[in-house]
């Protein structure tokens, strides 16, 4: 008797907790100012910690990084220095070119990537669980962050500001299925939608192009920049791995890989862009 | 004398979630095994369901699970969710064994956690996350090796916040 009792009062509690839960759950959904005011208190109560943890733990990383990886990473080491020579020849190249293009933007009054100012963030933090897609920066808001700025590095678009705090602010990676971000293909201007498949893996881009279109593995996509996009355009996103047929057979979709390595992120650039309220 | 009671068990608590939630941000998710990062916070909620049973249990893994929702952005409460079930069928499990051995809590522990990575997995899917394939396998088996090692310790401790320490013995040394 008392312990049908105690079964009859556990399931009680767990239904209520059940309930709890799912009211949480709506009001998320409802983008309540209450989860995400509680969500800001809490991530700046506990970057502090964050930060303090990263650099206590950084030479032990480091130490086991260079025991275990030490082969790969004297190899690419070497793939490394080869890679910079060829791009210094490049660089001078582009120099040039971008500038002349910049030139020739400012006279037809386009606005260019590069003029637009930005902050140079350190990363903090990576994602704190398996099925997180966010890491953690050290600048925020008195730096001029805002949430949905993009966020970028050498390589090309890393993500987007999803939470600012006054010192502190979370970036969504592009890998994060609920990512998108509206792209184009480079030169050929064909638009699509790219969007994140998970933590190392490649971007998906629905392009609306016919199944039977030829798009070359090895074509780079940049952001579009289209009207009401949350990026500027001519941001690099990635390049073409392969092609495969999208939804329903008729259109194409290309699997692109991401050209900034999410995984190894210690420095990023936001760029301050203005995002519409 | 500090008297025991519901305050003090109270207080533990609220001060191993605390420990543990600054353990899983600053340590638990840089120890990655197979690109797979350990989850405390489901370990501390499964230990609450063995060491308190499935009543109290569901309510320390859905705090667990609350307090980590806090730090996700993720959508909140899905944490909340399944450290709770899975901490109710955690306990139970444990009040289902008649006979312990040292290996019934770290097998639990194993099992739960696996699953609860699992129902994670499926709720979010429900909720709209793309988690579903492959690597959530992958995934919630990591999970439950790294938790079965780390469960002897977990457990000590969930069980000295949980257990009132006069006139109440561990539920699992007992049995």
């Amino acid at each position: 008797m008392a312990s049908s009792r105690r079964t009859g009062r556990s399931r009680l509690t767990l239904a209520l907790l059940v309930l709890t839960s799912l009211a949480l759950l709506t009001l998320d959904f409802r983008d309540s100012a209450v989860v995400s005011s509680a969500r800001r208190v809490a991530s700046s109560a506990f970057a502090p910690l964050r930060g303090v943890a990263e650099t206590a733990t950084e030479p032990f990383t480091n130490a086991w990084h260079g025991i275990t990886d030490y082969r790969d990473v004297r190899a690419e080491n070497d793939a490394l220095r080869a890679q910079l020579d060829r791009l210094r020849g490049e660089a001078a190249l582009d120099e040039d070119a971008a500038s002349q293009l910049a030139g020739l933007l400012d006279q037809l009054d386009i606005e260019w990537v590069g003029d637009i100012p930005t902050a140079t963030a350190r990363v903090v933090a990576g994602p704190l669980s398996n099925f997180s897609h966010t890491i953690e920066i050290d600048k925020g808001s008195d730096a001029g962050l805002r949430v949905g700025m993009p966020v970028i590095n050498g390589a090309g678009l890393v993500g987007r500001l999803v939470q600012v705090t006054a010192d502190h602010a979370t970036v969504q990676l592009l890998t994060d299925p609920d990512f998108a971000v509206g792209v184009r293909l480079v030169p050929d201007g064909a638009p699509g939608t790219a969007r994140g498949t998970g933590a190392g893996e490649d971007l998906v881009v629905d392009t609306g192009l016919e199944a039977d279109a030829e798009v070359n593995r090895g074509t780079t996509v940049a952001t579009s920049g289209a009207d009401r996009s949350a990026f500027p355009g001519s941001i690099p996103v990635g390049k073409v791995r392969r092609t495969r047929a999208g939804s329903g057979g008729l259109t194409l979709d290309l699997v692109v890989r991401p050209l900034a390595d999410t995984e190894k992120l210690a420095f990023v650039t936001v760029m301050l862009w203005p995002v519409e309220p | 004398m500090i008297p025991e009671g519901p305050l003090v068990t109270a207080t533990r608590t609220s001060l191993v979630l605390a420990i543990a939630l600054t353990a899983q941000i600053t340590v638990a998710s840089r120890i990655e095994v197979f690109e797979v990062r350990g989850d405390l916070m489901l370990l501390i909620a499964v230990a609450a369901g063995l060491a308190a049973g499935p009543d109290r249990g569901a309510v320390v893994g859905f705090a667990a699970g609350i307090s980590f929702d806090l730090l996700l952005q993720s959508p909140f409460g899905l944490s909340a969710l399944t450290y709770a079930l899975v901490a109710y069928v955690a306990g139970s499990l444990q009040d289902s064994v008649l006979r312990a051995s040292w290996w019934i809590p770290v097998a639990t522990a194993a099992t739960a956690s696996t699953l609860g990575v699992i129902l994670y997995g499926v709720f979010g899917s429900v909720v709209g996350e793309d988690l579903l394939g492959l690597p959530l396998l992958r995934i919630a088996l990591v999970v439950g090796v790294l938790n079965a090692v780390a469960a002897p310790a977990v457990l000590r401790i969930v069980r000295w916040a949980i257990t009132p320490a006069i006139g109440v013995r561990p539920r699992l040394m007992t049995r």
